[in-house]
C-alpha cells in the first residue's frame, strides 16, 4: 500500500483528533451547556394519546405559577400561521396540535418558565379535554376500508403516502410464470430509534435591537435547518444563524426539524429572551424521529440449477403520522431499489407503499442508511431461502448469481450502474480466511443435538460516500 | 419551594451553593457550579454520561438529589487533569480514539477512574464489567477498552494514581 513518510503524515498514518483535548477534559461545548444571560426554559406538554380530538386546553393554571412566562398552543401558533411546518419528504407536520393529535406524545403546548423545574411544573398544570379516537397503529390495516382517516388535513381522504417502482413489472412477471422454482419471503424490518446519547435541544436567541435569530442546535443539517426557520417564521435567511456546536450523536436523529425547536423560537420572539429547550430521554425516544419499519415481501424466480431470473420486491412502509422522512434522495423511498445487491438478476420488479399510522414520524436514514440496510437485509435473506429451497450451500448459491467480475461497469435491472467489482474473487478469500470448509463440518457435528448457524452478508451500499460492496460472515455458536 | 444551603468539596474546591430540594445533583454540578464537563443523557440512571465520584465511589449524579451530597466530596471529569498533567486515562482515551462525539467520555472516564483505582491491573472483562454502567453509541466500546488498558499500563509504568 502506498504510505506517505511520517513527516508529510496523511495517507497510512494513523491521525489524532483535533476535539478529544477538549472533550477528554470535559470542556466540550454541547447545547445544553449554552448558558445565555437571561435565559428561560421551555417545556412540551405532549399528548398521553395516539389519536385524539382536542376538545379544550386551560392554561389558567399553569400561567397562574409565578415564574411562568408564556403558554404557547396550537391555536396561538396558528393566528401566526405557524401551526404546520414542512417537512423534509415534502408533507407538513403540526408545530403544537390543533383539532386532534396523531401520536402519543405528540407536541401539544410548550411552556415558557425562569427555571427549567418550573417549566415542568407548569406542564403538569396545563388541562387539555381530549376526545379519543380509533387508534391505527398496524399499517397493513392503514388501507382498509373502514380504517380511521388520520389526515383530515388533506385533500386525499385516506392513509396512504406515495406509491413509488421501479423496474419492469411485465418482463419480472413473465420470467416469474416461465421459472421452474420459486421462493418467497415475507420480512419485517422493524422501527428502530437511532437514540443519540445526548437529546435533541435549542437555545434560540432572537436578538430585538438587530431582528437577528441565533438558534444553537442539535442539527446534522444546520442549512436545512436555517431554510425551513425562513419559510416558517417568514424572517430572512441572512438574518438567521444556525450553530451547531458541538453534538453528542445524532446517527440521522438530528436531521428532521423538530416542534420543540421552532417552538423555542416562537418563545424567544415572543419574550424576546433566550429560550433553551432540551428533551428529555424519554420525549426523544418517544416523539422523534424513527427509522427502519418496512413490511417487506421479497420473491425470487429461479432455475433448478440456483441461477436467479427475477427478483420482485414489495414493501409496505410505516412513516407515522407525518412524512417527516430525512434523506437526501429525490425516491420516497431513498436507495432501496439496491435491493437486487450484488446478483445478476436479469429482471427485477420493486414497489414500495408509503402509510400513516399513529405513530411518531418515522422514516429517517438511520445511520446514512438511507433505506440500504433494508434492502442488503432483504436480498441475503430471500438468497438463502432459495438455497434452502434448492438444498444448496449458502455460499454456492451465491457465487453462482454474483455479477460476474467482465460485466462491470454493470447496469442493475433497478436503475443502478455499479462501476467495478469482483465479488466472485472476494468471497473466495473471505472463505478461505475463515476456514469456510471447516465451520462447514463443524456445523454438521455441532447440529447433532444443537443449533448452530452461520450467516452471508453481501452489502452493496450506496451511502453518502458512494457505493461500494463489502462481505461479512458470522457465526452464531450454540444458539 | 424553600431553599436550603449545602456545602460540597468539587475538584478540591469549597462550594456552597442554595438549593432547593428536589434540585438533581447533575443540575447543581452543571449548573449552580458551572461544571458542565458532566453530562445528561438518559435521566434515569442507564447511561452513565452523568457519573462522578462521591466519597471516592461512583455515582450517578442524574438520579440523586444534590442535598444528599451536602458535606460531601465530589470528583468529575474536570478534576482528573492533575498540575496542567493530563490523566493517564485522557491520555489512552485519546491515543487509543476512544471516543467520537465525546458525550459518553466524562462518565466513561469517571467510571474507568474508579476501577482502575479498586484494580490498577484489569483483564478485558474487568474493564467490560467496570464501563458496563456506562453507554456509548459511537464506538463500539473496542476503543474504550483499549483506551483503559492504556492507561492501566502507563500507570504501572510510572506508578500514577
Amino acid at each position: 500500500m502506498f504510505k506517505t513518510t511520517p513527516e508529510v503524515g496523511g495517507m497510512g498514518h494513523s491521525v489524532k483528533r483535533k476535539e478529544d483535548s477538549r472533550f477528554i477534559q470535559g470542556r466540550g461545548n454541547y447545547v445544553d451547556d449554552v448558558n445565555l444571560p437571561r435565559m428561560v426554559f421551555g417545556h412540551m406538554v405532549r399528548s398521553p394519546y395516539a389519536h385524539a380530538r382536542l376538545k379544550k386546553i386551560d392554561i389558567s393554571k399553569a400561567m397562574a405559577l409565578p415564574g411562568v412566562l408564556a403558554v404557547i398552543t396550537g391555536e396561538d401558533l396558528a393566528k401566526a400561521g405557524l401551526a404546520w411546518m414542512p417537512t423534509l419528504s415534502g408533507d407538513k407536520q403540526m408545530v403544537l396540535a390543533t383539532g386532534k393529535v396523531l401520536f402519543q406524545a405528540q407536541e401539544v403546548a410548550f411552556v415558557v418558565a425562569e427555571d427549567r423545574y418550573v417549566a415542568a411544573d407548569a406542564a403538569e398544570l396545563v388541562e387539555v379535554d381530549y376526545e379519543e379516537l380509533p387508534v391505527l397503529v398496524d399499517p397493513k390495516k392503514a388501507m382498509d376500508k373502514g380504517a380511521p382517516l388520520l389526515r383530515e388535513d388533506r385533500e386525499q381522504k385516506d392513509n396512504h403516502i406515495f406509491h413509488w417502482e421501479v423496474g419492469d413489472k411485465q418482463g419480472t412477471e413473465k420470467a416469474f410464470a416461465a421459472a421452474p422454482v420459486k421462493v418467497s419471503l415475507d420480512a419485517f424490518f422493524q422501527r428502530c430509534h437511532p437514540a443519540p446519547l445526548e437529546t435533541c435541544g435549542c437555545v434560540a436567541d432572537y436578538n430585538t435591537a438587530t431582528s437577528k435569530l441565533t438558534v444553537y442546535l442539535t442539527s446534522q443539517a444546520p442549512h436545512a435547518h436555517r431554510t425551513l426557520f425562513s419559510l416558517v417564521g417568514n424572517i430572512p435567511e441572512q438574518n438567521i444563524r444556525i450553530i451547531s456546536p458541538d453534538i453528542g450523536g445524532g446517527f440521522g436523529n438530528k436531521v428532521p426539524i423538530y416542534p420543540g425547536y421552532v417552538c423555542a423560537v416562537v418563545a424567544s420572539l415572543t419574550t424576546g429572551l433566550p429560550v433553551k429547550w432540551i428533551e428529555t430521554r424519554s420525549e426523544n425516544l418517544m416523539s422523534t424521529g424513527f427509522a427502519r419499519d418496512y413490511h417487506m415481501t421479497a420473491e425470487v424466480a429461479a432455475n433448478k440449477d440456483g441461477k436467479m431470473t427475477a427478483l420482485r420486491v414489495k414493501t409496505l412502509a410505516d412513516h407515522g403520522a407525518f412524512n417527516a422522512a430525512a434523506q437526501p434522495t429525490k425516491f420516497p423511498a431513498g436507495l432501496f431499489s439496491i435491493c437486487s445487491g450484488s446478483y445478476d438478476l436479469p429482471t427485477a420488479f420493486c414497489e414500495v407503499d408509503g402509510v400513516y399510522t399513529n405513530k411518531a414520524p418515522g422514516g429517517i436514514a438511520y445511520r446514512c442508511s438511507f433505506r440500504v440496510t433494508e434492502a442488503a437485509y432483504l436480498i441475503e435473506r430471500v438468497v438463502d431461502v432459495l438455497a434452502d429451497e434448492l438444498k444448496m450451500d449458502a455460499a454456492e448459491i451465491r457465487e453462482k448469481n454474483f455479477i460476474p467480475a467482465n460485466a462491470f461497469p454493470y447496469k442493475s435491472p433497478l436503475g443502478w450502474e455499479y462501476d467495478s467489482g469482483n465479488y466472485q474473487d472476494n468471497l473466495k478469500v473471505a472463505l478461505d480466511k475463515i476456514g469456510y470448509k471447516d465451520l462447514l463440518k463443524e456445523q454438521a457435528e455441532k447440529r447433532k443435538g444443537r443449533v448452530h448457524g452461520h450467516w452471508h452478508l453481501h452489502v452493496h451500499g450506496n451511502r453518502g460516500r458512494g457505493p461500494g460492496a463489502y462481505l461479512r460472515h458470522c457465526r452464531h455458536q450454540d444458539v | 419551594m424553600a431553599k436550603q444551603t449545602i456545602k460540597v468539596k468539587i475538584n478540591g474546591r469549597e462550594r456552597e451553593a442554595s438549593v432547593e430540594p428536589r434540585l438533581l445533583l447533575v443540575h447543581l454540578i452543571r449548573e449552580s457550579l458551572g461544571q458542565t464537563g458532566t453530562h445528561i443523557g438518559c435521566d434515569t440512571s442507564n447511561c452513565g454520561a452523568c457519573t462522578v465520584m462521591l466519597n471516592g465511589k461512583t455515582i450517578k449524579s442524574c438520579t440523586m438529589f444534590a442535598v444528599q451530597a451536602d458535606g460531601g466530596e465530589l470528583m468529575t471529569v474536570e478534576g482528573l487533569i492533575q498540575n496542567g498533567q493530563w490523566h493517564p486515562l485522557q491520555e489512552g482515551f485519546k491515543e487509543e480514539h476512544g471516543l467520537q462525539c465525546g458525550f459518553c467520555t466524562p462518565g466513561m472516564l469517571m467510571s474507568s477512574y474508579a476501577l482502575l483505582q479498586k484494580n490498577p491491573n484489569p483483564t478485558e472483562e474487568d474493564i467490560r464489567w467496570g464501563i458496563s454502567g456506562n453507554l456509548c453509541r459511537c464506538t463500539g466500546y473496542q476503543n474504550i477498552v483499549k483506551a483503559v488498558q492504556f492507561a492501566a499500563k502507563k500507570m504501572a509504568q510510572g506508578g500514577t494514581k
